[in-house]
Order: structure tokens, then C-alpha cells, then sequence
């Protein structure tokens, strides 16, 4: 018996092969059952209180994701009632209720939504739920700013930030290759270098945050310590956040570097009208300087912030908002490429088109499209949530298990 | 022969984890089959309790500490497994789109969800349904939609769910808080229809039509039995005990020295008051309580009052129906005026032009001469306060406080009169100790209070009330009462939509309508008077009580209130 | 279209009586071989649904729902005939952008399984009552609990909505400002946004409160009202469909046909 077949294709084979696109389909839908019964299976030990409450999270999710939709916003606005229900009953209770969200969208006839069609992101909505739990259960919607366990927080956001500063280092000294070469050999090796680095970059994340947590955000008891981290990280990360975007736009070899209307064999653009942006990729050091200081203007501002009130107990809600849009978006990406090729026809499709021209993919077009607007999008559900469940009625409260741990006094 | 007890409660005491104070402490009552009970007393008694108890939701589905003993058809509710109480014992709330089951597409449907949850063979449930259908008189709305129907129908369409599945006793938590006298009247009807069928009723009301047609009354305060007997006597009791003010009919009872287990007779009332000898001595004069003190409302700024006209305005659905056909009125600064009418008469709409929530089709509304249509309803809204019916459509800060506060930091108002405009306003609804609690912890009446107060705060030189009194209980309407008296002392005017005609009797003029047109327009006595009897009767509306038993013993006059009443009948 | 049914459209043709499990299988079946086999099959299947479409007098309808997906479609084309990269075939020039034909073949196969996967979706959502549809899962063995969040979700949206509107009036009558700068616009969706869900979740006690008291969950063995029909042709339709996405599967495993 001929097993030959049994192979994924290489590049190029026709013969003999399986397509790991099609591959690739069938786990999704293979993964995609399987979540569907271990919540179905779940779905038994919720309680009446629980189900009624994912009714209305059902509803609010659709009725204020249409506003958005009207509003023609660059977010959806669609996890609230996700988020919400992963904080008051459990991972499995918010996964369900995103499914069924999803589900229900692609019934209804929403003016200027997706129709059917978006069923196919059922597995994003869930994911998003199943993370709310997580960390509602860490406590992120509960901390207060001398909690021993905002340490961990930090350690993440070090992390990211770490991260992020490993990714412009490398910038600044190997170089990202460049993703829009025509040559099929140098393409790969490029996207093989490009795969390379930006596991090295996930790597060294995880190291420092990792360190930091043993060492410098290691607290065993309340800590005066505790809140000025707190107060320092959140504007911190408002700087580097600033910084890096800053620097990938306006840096000599940055985003504005490649938009010079000519391509490298000297034939014209056609990338916005054949424009020429370089005179924006502005040199060093003049433009590392500039940038430094519109980021510290932005942090500062941050921390005055944050120093009011409770205001820095937001920075552990905005951790996990952020993570979570990260995985939705690595999750979306794929059923995007592969369902739509990439485009879902939202107010994001320009993005798309600009990380294309960029020479990424079709899958790491849709990704670094989701890299944008979801993570926003989670982080302002999960701010919106926090809100909400500090001024729920204690009646309300006091129905869910998880009601009087989760929710911040 | 004494008919067995259905629902036994035994020296019942309640305490909710985190609340010191108990919720109830120490109540008894037995309700037989085929017997009405009401339960009535001021908010926070421990009303609801009683209610969730004797459903059996203590402790079971509401953490609670649990004293006594209650005993649903034999079963101990504390033991009960959950669904042992199926099919014997069925509750129902205020809101009337709460308690559909949301899910189903006709009424017969939704009152085959209960029997789907029993387990009954598909086979055995059309006769169930149709059987329960024709009983409560809804047959007529079996393929409606449950959603589509208006509050009364729903309720009914909620109680006929409790029914059909076989409920002989029937727990019910203010059911007619938020309907119209309509829909008032047909689910005390319906009840009466149930207990007469063998059910037991406990129906927790405000209601005076509603109480008074009950075999009896329990009277709770502070967690405690005040009074347990026939409504007429009980509430008497209340009175004299707690001093929870009693409907007008017991008042009048007491007054003239009848006995007030017969209140709610009227015909039976009028006739025994012709046929009292005695005058009303200065001692029985005196048993109509003022209402409880409230401190009154006082302006934070000084402002003109407004003249409001409305001229021959039109207003039209997009369907093309008028639902505002050509009305012309006046309103001068230093009027209250109650606007009453069914469900569908326009009344709302046409209050609803004077803040420029609606715009008119034709016609136009001018305050002191100039026309409301240039104007947004943000800007508007510092002329003209409207405060809506549902309170709940409001709030959303975190503190009452800072909600009492939104409007006037709308309007642009100084820190310093924000915070006397707040003080102000709390200080007229009783709620100052209250301004740091989330308004969704307090209960709906008084959540309806925080929303009035929101309005007050922000000084509007007119007043607009939308049902203002559903809801309340005795102390509440007294509130309203006075708050609308302050107002209107001090030069402005008071605009309300209401159908509570006692309410109604208090104010000076009164504007009735009947589909788009204003039929009657005067002061009360005018209005209420046995001339206007017919077309009063046109409009669904019956005059307030006082007004009804004058007409009854034949009297000229119109008296609203019980003073005025007895001295009418003294002068006869 | 109501809000309560959705996209369903009464009628009696063939689609509409067949039982919705059996739609529900063919439904799988289009989606699995639009994604799985080879681009040609996209035609074929197109103009299969849209001859189902056809007999079952719902053309209109359908084509009047194809504004949903329109802008979809056209994005997909648009972004892939002019942005994909490596592709080096130029078909055409409008200025300074020009068209790809991998970059246009690609955005076709893509259009086209949208759509196939859409008018497929339709056809199945104008013959089938989500009710329907639930009750005959329920009578599978799916959880008749979830059915009834979905349906009762379904129900409330609109609900939400109305009150969305209700709130909006209040909240002016209280001088909220809808005009103005963004900053201002964006503030004004807290006192908007907060009383709808609010107000929601704070009903959710006596709601609860309302399904208890109907016993919904205290009994296994729940029955059902609904009768959903299921004619005796359609146990056949089922395994023919089932047989057709094994099919299917084997046929995109195997590249048998390429």
C-alpha cells in the first residue's frame, strides 16, 4: 500500500501530496468540535442565574457591537458581555457565551455586520472568554494597588516590554529582512530569518519577565513598594509603547523608509500614489532623540495619572485586555487568511492593504491587522468591565460564585 | 368546616447574610384553598421576603438564615427538593416582560414552557393549555406574540404559565405596580377568578382596589405582623398602630364611626353613611393623619417662571396615524396640572413636545412666546425637567449622589450650586443619608425618588412627571404630593401624567384625553362631578374615591378629600 | 425580517418542509466541499444553491441580501487583486496601481467561496426558524439549556435596543449633549452605554427569579411543545449527506482530484 501521499506538500509539488492549507482547515474544524463539546459538556453544571445572565451579556455583546458598527468605530465593541460573564462565572461559562454571541451575529440580520459569515470566528469569541475567566480568577479586576499578586502583572508587562525593546535592538543592528523581495529563494530565507527573530524577540520577553518576577516583583507581604511600581509601570509602558511605535514609523530604516515611491529595481511605486515619505524616516540621532522625547512627554503625563486615586489598579486590567486581544488576533488571523484571504471587509481593510505592500503575507497581513485593533478592542471591553462590575447592585453580585471574589470593592 | 391550610407559615424569621437587621421576624400565617390574602406596609417591611419565602425560594435559590417553619401543601420548604415545589406553588413579580420566558414565539407556547420543564407528554398538553386559556379569560391571545402585548395582557399571560401547570397556590409580589387601572382591575379579577377555583392567593399590593377586594390582609412593618384580618380592619389597625396612612375609604370609615371591615363595600358604604345619625365630632375629624412631614423642596437660583402654550399641535406616527390631533392649551406659571387618560390617549406625546423629545407635525409649543423648534432637547432641558417613568432608563453612576448631580453639571451649572442643587433635591425625596449608595442597590420606589431628585437639582422653571406615584407605597406619594406643592409655591409650574385619581384630585387642574383630543379641562370638582359622569366613564377613568361614594349617597358636591366628604354630608 | 426570526421567510416550498437537520447536513457538506476541493467546484455548487434558491421562490429575497456580504466581496477582490505580494503578472494598469493575475485569481477563489458559504447560509436561514432548528437538536441530545439562551438572547436584542432608545431621550432630558467635539461625543457613551447594561443585568434577578418559578432545569425528562416535522425522505437526504462529506474529506486527503 502507497502511503506516499500521506507527505504535505512541499513548495511547488503537485503530486502526491496533501495541501497543508487543507490540512490546516481540517484542524481548525477538528479543534472547532471538539471546543463545542467540551462546552456543551460544561454547559450542565451552570445554574439558572448563570444562563440568565449570558442571555443578557449575549444581547449587550450584539446590541452595543451594532452601535460600533454604526458608528463606523476602528473597534468592534463586542466582548463586553464575554468579558463580563468570564468574571462572574467561570472560563467555560464566558467561552460558551462568546460561541453563542457568534453564533446568534450570523443569524441576525445586523445592517453593515457580516452576516453568516461571521460564524466562522465562533473559536476567537470563545478563546476570549475562556481568558476572561483566567484571569478574573487571578484577580485582575480585583487588585488593589498594594496586592501582593500585582507583582506578577509586572513581571508580564516587563516582559512585553522586553520584548518589544529586543525587537528594536535587533532593529537597529541586524536589521528586520525585508519581507518584499521578489526573488522566491531570498523570499523564503527572509521569511525563515523574519520567523527566526521574532521567536527570539517572544524568547527574550518571556526571560526578563520571568527574572523580574523572581527577583524585583518577587513581594510576599503588602508593600508601600507595591503601588509606586504600579504607578512606575503603568507609565513606563505608556512610554515604551509610544516609543516603539514612534520608532517604527519615523526611524531611518522604519515604516516611512520604504515608502519612497520607486521600488528597488527603480521602477515607479504604486503604493499611495507613488509618494515619497522618506523625508518622514528622520536620521539618527536627531530623530531617536525626537522620539525619546514625545514618549516622556506621554509618559510623564501617564503617571500623573496614575498617581490619583486608584487609577493605577487599571494597569493589571489593561495587561490582560492586551494579552487577550494578542491571542484573538493570533487566532482571527488564520480563519481570516484562510476563509476570507484576509480581508473581512470592516474599517480595517486599509491596514491590511498597507501591511501587504510591506511584502507580509496574506496571513501575516491579517495578523498584524489584528495586532492592531484587537488588542485596543479587548482593553477598553476589559476597562469597560471593570467599571460595570464595580457599580453592579450586591443582589446581582451575590447570585455568582465568583461574584464576591472577582469584583473590587 | 374548615378547609385546610395550603401555605402554613409558623413564626417565620428571615436574616440575609451581611445585613444585620432582620428581614423578618416572626410571622404567621395560614392561607387556605379558594382564600385571598393580601400583604401590604412600607417599603422595606419585609414584604418581598414574605413573598420569596412562602414560594419557596428561601434558602434554596436566596441565601438566607431561616427561623420557623414554612409548610407549602405539606412539604417543608426549607427541605424541599428544588423541584418538589413544581406544580404547587408558582411566584410572580412586578415587571411584567421579566417574567416571560423570552424564548417562545406565541402565548400558547409560553404557557407550554412550564409543562415542558415538568416533563408532560406532548400528548396531554393542548387540553392543559387551552383549559387555562379559556379560565383567565386570554383565549384571545394565543397566537400573539408575548412580547408584542401590553403590561396588563402580560401579566395575565405570566399568571396563566403559573396555572396552567397546575399551581394551586399562587404567590404574587405587586403584579399591578406598573399597569394601568385597566390592567389593574383585570388581574384582580383574575385573581378573584383563581381563588374561587380553589387556589390560594398571597398577593403582596399597594393597591387600595387590589387590597380591598382580599378575604384578608396581613400588615407588616419594620419585619413584623402589625395586622392580620379583613383589609378594611387591618389597614385601620395599621394605622393607628405604625401610622402607615390607610386608603381613603377606611378613613372615611373610621371617621364617621363605621365599622371598617365594611370600607370597601361603597354602594354598602354610602348607604350606611346617609343613614348615620351623629355629626362628625371635632375627635373622629381629627382621624385623617396629615401626611407624613417631608421637608419641602426650596430653589437654589432664582429664576422667571415660564408661560408654556401649546398651539393646535399635531403629532403623526410614521404609520400615519395622529396620535396628537390639533390640542391648544395654556399653562401659567403657578398651575399644577394633572393629565389623565387610557393607554393610547396621547398623553404622553403631548408631554413629550414640551422638552422637544418629539417635534409636531403641525402647530408649535412656545415658552414665554418662543417656539421649542430651534431648540435641542439638551438645551431645553433647562427650562423644562422631565422625569421619566422608568427610573432605571437613568441611572448608571456609582453613588446617588453623583447621579443627582449629572444633570446640573450638564447644564453647566458652578461646583457650588451643583453641590446645594444635590442637597436640595435629596433633601425633598428624604434620601440624604442614601447619597453614597450605588442607586441600584436601592429599591425601585426608591430609585424613582433618586431620579425626581435628579430632575429638581437641575431648577427647571417646569416640572414634568411621568407616573410619578406607581410604585410607591403611602409615604412615597406623600412625598411626590408635597414636592409638587413646593413647587408650585414657589411660582412654578407642575406638569403630570398619572392615572392614581387621588393623586390627581390634588393638583388644580385637570386635563383629561380620549384618543388625540383634550375632553375635559378644569379643576378637579369640576371635573369629577356627577355631570361628567358619563364621559369620565367614556375615557376608562372613575373618579377618586371620596368623589365616588359622594355620588353614590347622591350628594351635589364633589368633595376630594374625607374632611370635605363628611362636612358634605353633615350639610345634607 | 423581524428581529424575532430573523432572516426567515414563510413559506411552504420544498426547502421549507425538509426537517432542519437535514439542512443543517447539507449546509456542512457546501461549506466543506467550497473550502475543501479544488476552485472549480466553487461554480458548480453556486449554481446548484442558487437553483435550490430558485424552486423555492426565494430568488429575490436572496438577491436582496447579497448587499450583506457586498462590501465583503468586494474588499477581498480589491485587496488581493492589487496588493498581493510576489505576484509579477500584470493584467492591467488603472494609474498608479496595476492588477495582478495571481493577485485577481486569488481574490476570486476567495469571493467565491464567500459567497457560496453565504447564499448557502441564507437558503438554510429563510426556511429555518431558529426555533425549529434548536428544538430538533434538543430532540438529539443537545442541551435544550443552551437552545434557550440562544432564543431568549435573540428575543432581547431588539429589546435592548428599544431601551437603548429610551435612554437616549432621558439622558437628554437630563441636558446631555449629543453635539460637539469627539472627546465630548465619546464621554456621552458612558451615561448612553452604562443604563442599557445596567439596567439589564440588574433584571437578571428577576428573571431568574421568573424561570425557577417555571421550573426550567429543576427536572430531567424535559418534553417539547414545538413538533418539528421530519418526513421519511429526509432520514435518506441525511445519509446521502453524510456520505457526500466523507466523501469529500477522503477526496481532499487523497488529491484525487486536483
Amino acid at each position: 500500500m502507497d502511503l506516499s501521499w500521506l507527505t504535505i506538500c512541499a513548495d511547488g509539488q503537485t503530486e502526491g501530496c496533501i495541501p497543508s492549507i487543507q490540512i490546516a482547515y481540517l484542524v481548525a474544524i477538528a479543534i472547532g468540535a471538539v471546543l463545542l463539546a467540551v462546552v456543551g459538556r460544561r454547559s450542565r453544571d451552570l445554574t439558572t442565574a448563570v444562563l440568565t445572565m449570558m442571555t443578557v451579556a449575549i444581547a449587550i455583546n450584539i446590541a452595543v457591537g451594532s452601535i460600533a458598527i454604526a458608528l463606523r468605530l476602528p473597534i468592534y465593541l463586542d466582548s463586553i458581555g464575554t468579558v463580563l460573564v468570564g468574571a462572574l462565572a467561570g472560563p467555560w461559562a464566558g467561552a460558551l457565551t462568546g460561541i453563542l454571541s457568534n453564533l446568534i451575529w450570523s443569524i441576525l440580520p445586523i445592517p453593515g455586520g457580516a452576516g453568516p459569515i461571521a460564524a466562522f470566528f465562533a473559536p476567537v469569541a470563545g478563546v476570549i472568554g475562556l481568558m476572561a475567566g483566567f484571569w478574573a480568577s487571578r484577580g485582575v479586576f480585583q487588585l488593589r494597588s498594594d496586592d501582593v499578586r500585582v507583582g506578577g502583572f509586572l513581571s508580564i508587562a516587563l516582559g512585553i516590554v522586553g520584548a518589544a525593546a529586543a525587537f528594536l535592538i535587533i532593529q537597529a543592528t541586524v536589521g528586520i529582512p525585508d519581507l518584499a523581495v521578489e526573488d522566491p529563494d531570498a523570499l523564503l530565507a527572509n521569511q525563515t530569518s523574519f520567523v527566526l527573530i521574532a521567536i527570539a524577540c517572544v524568547v527574550a520577553g518571556v526571560v526578563v519577565g520571568w527574572l523580574a518576577g523572581r527577583t524585583v516583583f518577587a513581594f510576599t507581604g503588602p508593600d508601600p513598594k507595591i503601588r509606586s511600581y504600579l504607578i512606575g509601570a503603568t507609565s513606563i509602558s505608556a512610554f515604551a509603547l509610544v516609543f516603539a511605535l514612534l520608532r517604527l514609523l519615523f526611524s531611518p530604516d522604519g515604516y516611512f523608509s520604504g515608502v519612497s515611491g520607486v521600488k528597488e529595481d527603480g521602477t515607479p511605486d504604486t503604493f499611495l500614489g507613488g509618494i515619497d515619505l522618506t523625508g518622514l524616516a528622520i536620521s539618527d540621532p536627531a530623530g531617536l532623540i525626537g522620539v525619546a522625547i514625545v514618549a516622556l512627554i506621554v509618559g510623564a503625563a501617564v503617571y500623573l495619572w496614575a498617581r490619583h486615586g486608584e487609577n493605577a489598579r487599571l494597569f493589571p486590567v489593561w495587561v490582560g485586555g492586551l494579552t487577550t486581544g494578542l491571542v484573538a488576533a493570533a487566532i482571527s488571523a488564520p480563519i481570516a487568511a484562510g476563509v476570507f484571504g484576509g480581508v473581512t471587509g470592516g474599517g480595517t481593510d486599509a491596514l491590511v492593504a498597507l501591511f501587504r505592500t510591506l511584502g507580509l503575507n496574506v496571513f501575516q497581513s491579517a495578523f498584524a491587522q489584528g495586532l492592531t485593533s484587537d488588542p485596543l478592542d479587548k482593553t477598553i471591553s476589559y476597562t469597560v468591565v471593570f467599571f460595570i462590575l464595580g457599580a453592579l447592585p450586591i443582589t446581582v453580585r451575590t447570585m455568582y460564585s465568583r461574584g464576591e471574589t472577582t469584583v473590587a470593592e | 368546616m374548615t378547609t385546610a391550610s395550603l401555605l402554613e407559615i409558623d413564626d417565620l424569621a428571615v436574616g440575609y447574610p451581611g445585613r444585620s437587621a432582620a428581614a423578618l421576624d416572626g410571622v404567621t400565617l395560614h392561607v387556605r384553598a379558594g382564600e385571598q390574602v393580601g400583604v401590604t406596609g412600607r417599603t422595606g417591611a419585609g414584604k418581598s421576603t414574605l413573598a420569596l419565602s412562602a414560594a419557596g425560594f428561601l434558602p434554596r435559590v436566596v441565601r438566607a438564615k431561616l427561623g420557623g417553619r414554612v409548610t407549602i401543601d405539606g412539604i417543608d420548604a426549607a427541605t424541599a427538593a428544588p423541584a418538589a415545589l413544581l406544580g404547587i406553588v408558582g411566584i410572580v413579580f412586578a415587571t411584567p416582560a421579566n417574567q416571560l420566558s423570552a424564548s417562545k414565539l406565541t402565548v400558547r407556547e409560553e404557557l407550554a414552557f412550564g409543562l415542558e420543564n415538568l416533563g408532560v407528554a406532548r400528548a396531554d398538553m393542548d387540553e392543559q393549555i387551552d383549559a387555562t386559556l379559556v379560565r383567565l379569560g386570554i383565549a384571545h391571545l394565543g397566537e400573539r406574540e408575548p412580547f408584542a402585548l401590553s403590561g396588563g395582557e402580560q401579566q395575565r399571560v405570566a399568571i396563566a404559565s403559573i396555572v396552567a401547570m397546575g399551581t394551586r397556590i399562587l404567590v404574587l409580589d405587586e403584579p399591578t405596580a406598573q399597569l394601568d387601572p385597566a390592567g389593574t382591575i383585570a388581574v384582580a379579577e383574575l385573581l378573584a377568578e383563581l381563588s374561587r377555583g380553589g387556589s390560594a392567593v398571597l398577593c403582596v399590593e399597594h393597591d387600595p382596589n387590589v387590597l380591598g377586594r382580599m378575604d384578608r390582609c396581613l400588615v407588616l412593618d419594620a419585619a413584623r405582623t402589625v395586622a392580620l384580618d379583613r383589609p378594611g380592619t387591618a389597614l385601620a389597625a395599621a394605622e393607628s398602630a405604625v401610622e402607615l396612612r390607610a386608603p381613603t375609604l377606611v378613613r372615611l370609615a373610621l371617621a364617621a364611626g363605621l365599622d371598617p371591615a365594611g370600607a370597601f363595600d361603597e354602594p354598602a358604604l354610602a348607604a350606611a353613611l346617609l343613614a348615620r345619625r351623629a355629626p362628625t365630632t371635632a375627635a373622629t375629624a381629627s382621624v385623617d393623619p396629615d401626611p407624613p412631614a417631608s421637608p419641602s423642596w426650596a430653589p437654589v437660583r432664582d429664576r422667571d417662571p415660564v408661560h408654556v402654550a401649546i398651539e393646535d399641535l399635531v403629532h403623526r406616527y410614521p404609520t400615519g396615524i395622529d396620535a396628537v390631533r390639533g390640542i391648544s392649551l395654556t399653562i401659567e406659571p403657578g398651575e399644577s396640572v394633572a393629565i389623565l387618560g387610557e393607554n393610547g390617549s396621547g398623553k404622553t406625546t403631548l408631554v413629550k413636545h414640551l422638552n422637544g423629545l418629539l417635534r409636531p407635525a403641525a402647530g408649535r409649543v412656545l415658552l414665554d412666546g418662543d417656539p421649542t423648534d430651534r431648540r435641542s432637547v439638551a438645551d431645553l432641558a433647562g427650562s423644562v425637567g422631565f422625569v421619566f417613568q422608568n427610573p432605571d432608563e437613568q441611572l448608571f453612576e456609582r453613588s446617588v449622589e453623583r447621579e443627582v448631580g449629572f444633570g446640573p453639571r450638564n447644564l453647566g451649572f458652578p461646583a457650588s450650586t451643583v453641590a446645594a442643587s444635590v442637597a436640595g433635591g435629596l433633601a425633598a425625596v428624604g434620601l440624604t443619608d442614601q447619597r453614597a449608595t450605588n442607586p441600584y442597590d436601592l429599591d425601585l420606589s426608591r430609585r424613582k425618588l433618586v431620579a425626581l431628585a435628579g430632575i429638581l437639582a437641575m431648577d427647571p422653571a417646569v416640572l414634568v412627571l411621568d407616573e410619578p406615584t406607581t410604585g410607591q407605597d403611602a409615604d412615597g406619594i406623600a412625598m411626590v404630593g408635597a414636592v409638587v406643592e413646593a413647587y408650585r409655591a414657589a411660582g412654578r409650574s407642575v406638569v403630570a401624567i398619572t392615572h392614581d385619581m387621588e393623586f390627581a384630585a390634588r393638583f388644580g387642574r385637570i386635563v383629561i384625553m380620549r384618543s388625540g383630543v383634550v375632553v375635559a379641562d378644569g379643576p378637579p370638582r369640576e371635573v369629577f362631578s356627577p355631570a361628567h359622569r358619563e364621559l369620565l366613564a367614556s375615557t376608562g377613568l372613575t373618579p377618586p374615591p371620596a368623589a365616588r361614594i359622594a355620588a353614590l349617597a347622591g350628594l351635589e358636591e364633589v368633595p376630594l378629600d374625607v374632611p370635605d366628604l363628611l362636612a358634605a354630608l353633615d350639610r345634607r | 425580517m423581524s428581529a424575532t426570526t430573523g432572516y426567515f421567510v414563510a413559506g411552504s416550498s420544498w426547502l421549507h418542509r425538509r426537517n432542519p437537520i437535514t439542512k443543517l447536513l447539507g449546509l456542512a457538506f457546501i461549506l466543506l466541499a467550497a473550502f475543501l476541493l479544488p476552485p472549480i467546484v466553487l461554480i458548480v455548487l453556486a449554481g446548484a444553491i442558487v437553483l435550490a434558491i430558485w424552486s423555492a421562490g426565494l430568488l429575490r429575497s436572496a438577491a436582496r441580501a447579497m448587499r450583506i456580504p457586498a462590501l465583503l466581496l468586494l474588499s477581498i477582490l480589491v485587496v488581493n487583486a492589487f496588493f498581493f505580494p510576489g505576484a509579477t503578472d500584470k493584467l492591467a494598469s488603472l494609474g498608479p496601481l496595476s492588477i495582478t493575475v495571481e493577485g485577481l485569481t486569488f481574490g476570486l477563489i476567495s469571493a467565491g467561496r464567500i459567497v457560496v458559504a453565504f447564499l448557502a447560509s441564507i437558503a438554510f436561514l429563510f426556511t429555518t426558524l431558529a426555533d425549529d432548528m434548536l428544538e430538533a437538536l434538543n430532540a438529539r441530545g443537545a442541551s435544550y439549556r443552551i437552545s434557550f439562551v440562544i432564543l431568549s438572547a435573540v428575543q432581547m436584542v431588539p429589546r435592548m435596543q428599544e431601551r437603548a432608545g429610551s435612554i437616549l431621550e432621558a439622558q437628554q432630558a437630563r441636558g446631555l449633549s449629543l453635539e460637539g467635539s469627539f472627546g465630548r461625543r465619546l464621554r456621552a457613551l458612558i451615561p448612553l452605554i452604562g443604563p442599557v447594561i445596567l439596567g439589564s443585568l440588574v433584571d437578571v434577578r428577576e428573571r431568574t427569579f421568573a424561570l425557577e418559578a417555571r421550573g426550567f432545569g429543576a427536572r430531567p425528562g424535559r418534553t417539547a411543545y414545538r413538533v418539528v416535522a421530519d418526513p421519511p425522505i429526509d432520514r435518506w437526504l441525511r445519509i446521502l449527506t453524510i456520505g457526500a462529506c466523507v466523501a469529500v474529506v477522503v477526496i481532499a486527503l487523497t488529491g484525487i482530484v486536483r
